[in-house]
């Protein structure tokens, strides 16, 4: 249906971004649990996870959350909708659109924390 | 929809077929949800509060919450949900060989099990109602 172009990207991106997500949790959930063994031991980790490689890691990953969620809506779009797969081209460059609108606020603050400093120490 | 087979054998594709409807169903509803929870998430975490303000007081805090323990535990439990069968989808089209795609899929599931195990007990570790 639609071999090699845009529609071929979106289902690429979907399933990286998908599985890129899925171990970022595993991270998550061990790292927030880390509370249940005290403050010691959680603000540790805490520290070591403000290391700057880590935000940018953690940028990566709110770029994979928030393609993954508009392309979902896409697809959404496509499955129960008459013209949803006419326009998925169309739809694809709309999650695009969406996807810098929400992305630039993170794209800021963060990338702002990083050049800036004051983190780990 | 009543399963109508008369053969167990029948049956039994009739009903993974209507699972399997139901997944696909749960994967369209739990990611209309997930989008809003999840942008509210990293919302709240990472654009309003300073990422590297974020300590075991700040997770306490507010995890001691009634509201933000409901609001995590429908992330946790919705994302590996969603991300458990979305993994299935993809290892069903990855892994040909199907013992090996049997054993990886007892282990990956088992690793969510746990996940889900573990991240809900450390949300209900801490108290509820504290402002």
């Amino acid at each position: 249906m639609y071999r090699g172009r845009e529609g071929q990207w979106a289902f690429y991106l979907h399933r990286i971004s998908g599985l890129g997500i899925l171990v970022f949790l595993i991270l998550h959930v061990a790292n927030i649990s880390s509370a249940m063994w005290g403050p010691e031991v959680s603000n540790a980790l805490m520290k070591f996870y403000h290391q700057p490689v880590f935000q940018i890691g953690l940028l990566l990953l709110i770029a994979g959350v928030l393609y993954h969620g508009f392309n979902g809506l896409r697809i959404i779009l496509m499955d129960f909708t008459a013209w949803g797969v006419r326009y998925q081209r169309q739809l694809w460059y709309g999650v695009w659109v969406l996807f810098v609108i929400f992305y630039l606020p993170f794209l800021l603050k963060i990338g702002g924390g990083i050049l800036g400093g004051g983190h780990g120490d | 929809m009543a399963i109508k087979s008369k053969r167990y054998e029948e049956a039994l594709l009739e009903a993974s077929t209507n699972l399997e409807l139901y997944w696909w169903v749960f994967m369209r509803i739990s990611g209309v949800v997930l989008v809003f929870l999840l942008i509210g998430h990293m919302w709240m975490n990472s654009v309003i509060t300073d990422l590297n303000s974020i300590n075991y007081e700040y997770v306490a805090k507010r995890l001691s919450q009634t509201t933000w323990k409901i609001y995590d535990l429908l992330i946790l439990a919705l994302g590996l949900l969603h991300g458990a069968n979305g993994l299935r989808y993809v290892l069903d089209d990855w892994i040909r060989n199907p013992s090996r795609r049997f054993w990886t899929k007892v282990v990956l599931y088992s690793l969510i099990a746990f996940l889900f195990f573990l991240g809900s007990l450390s949300l209900f570790n801490h108290d509820f109602g504290v402002n």
